[in-house]
């Protein structure tokens, strides 16, 4: 993809991105790995798996490692303003209207409802995501560890993903080579 | 200058935080420290946040910034929060494709799938706890709209932004 190319997709994905960084993996998942096959899962499960774990906002991240495997230095800044600056316009408007918008039943109703679809995007995601992770029985104990350790425990991301790191370097070796690829749809 | 305070307290911000509600104390922080917003205006704008698009601390960003020095304030503090984009996520991209193919990375991202997945799986269960239950009562009317998003999602592949559309109807007309 050209420059400008991921600027305008990335664009559009920062329209629609509520709820924090993890409904862009959905949105990804429509823009590159189902229409162009830029991506597959698995490449989208690492992508989103290094932007959550570096500092800084996740979506922000995801949208400069997309944006550089496809075109470099340029791509990772086009792909980051693309992302950035539909939040940055909605806010402006919205600061500047604050208490009106504050107070505006309508805008509070609206959106009311619109978060009630976060989740739902997150999960149409994690059940495409499913398959690309899962080539050894040890990564469903691996899974099921992080999912408990991040929402009993409040275990950050970052020691999460690095004993991801760890254990993969002990454990990773001679998984099925083809594990996954981009599992289509699929029933789970 | 307010500019350069701006950039260099959303680059301290950015660095120091990884993202969404961990950014908060930091945030507060700050911004107090400047007298910049008040602690009242902090959770405002995280409510805002969470009903605009766009990560928590880009918003933030945008809002401290407008209040303290107009649009431009807001492109210099949003700058700052991206800094760790262009720096540690730059580098990190970098060596992450250049040892793309590499045995060991592979190795290694076997064990790091899993985790994001489970990291996937504990903010849905958080977000369903934070936006199907509140005050001690499931709201059904979300619960009602959140199935039917899954259902238009999965089984119609309805696009995320008509998704998005038909919520924000929805919530108008049982919210009002």
């Amino acid at each position: 993809m050209s420059p400008l190319q991921l600027f305008l997709v990335f664009f559009k994905i920062g329209i629609f991105t509520f709820g924090g960084g993890w409904s862009i993996v959905a949105q990804m998942q429509n823009e590159f790995a189902d229409s162009k096959k830029l991506l597959t899962q698995e490449d989208l499960l690492d992508i989103v798996s290094l932007g959550r774990s570096l500092p800084g906002t996740m979506a922000g991240n995801v949208a400069w490692l997309f944006g550089f495997r496809q075109a470099g230095v340029i791509g990772g800044i086009a792909a980051l303003l693309g992302v950035t600056t539909p939040p940055l316009l909605i806010l402006a408007v919205i600061t500047v209207f604050y208490s009106a918008a504050k107070t505006n039943v309508y805008f509070a109703a609206a959106m009311k409802g619109v978060r009630a679809t976060v989740a739902p995007i997150i999960f149409s995601a994690l059940l495409r995501l499913w398959k690309s992770a899962f080539p050894k029985p040890l990564c469903y104990a691996i899974y099921a560890g992080a999912a408990a350790l991040s929402f009993f425990l409040k275990i950050s991301a970052v020691y999460l993903i690095l004993a991801g790191v760890v254990i993969g370097l002990f454990f990773g070796g001679d998984a099925k080579a083809k594990a996954g690829e981009g599992g289509k749809e699929g029933g789970r | 200058m307010i500019y350069l305070q701006l950039l260099w307290s959303f680059t301290k911000i950015g660095f120091t935080s990884f993202g969404g509600i961990s950014m908060i104390p930091l945030i507060l922080d700050e911004m107090s420290s400047h007298g910049w917003m008040t602690a009242a205006e902090i959770s405002d704008i995280v409510a805002i946040a969470e009903m605009t698009p766009g990560p928590l601390g880009l918003n933030c960003a945008t809002f401290a910034g407008i209040r303290v020095a107009g649009i431009l304030g807001a492109v210099a503090a949003n700058l700052g929060v991206l800094m760790p984009t262009f720096t540690i996520c730059a580098a990190a991209a970098f060596f992450f494709e250049k040892f793309h193919s590499s045995p060991v990375l592979k190795r290694i991202m076997v064990g790091v799938r899993p985790v994001g997945l489970g990291l996937v799986t504990a903010v849905i269960i958080n977000l369903i706890l934070s936006n199907y239950y509140t005050d001690g009562s499931v709201e059904w009317i979300c619960v009602a709209i959140g199935a039917l998003a899954c259902v238009l999602l999965i089984k119609f592949k309805v696009s995320i932004p008509k998704i998005i559309a038909i919520a924000a109807a929805l919530g108008i007309i049982f919210f009002r």
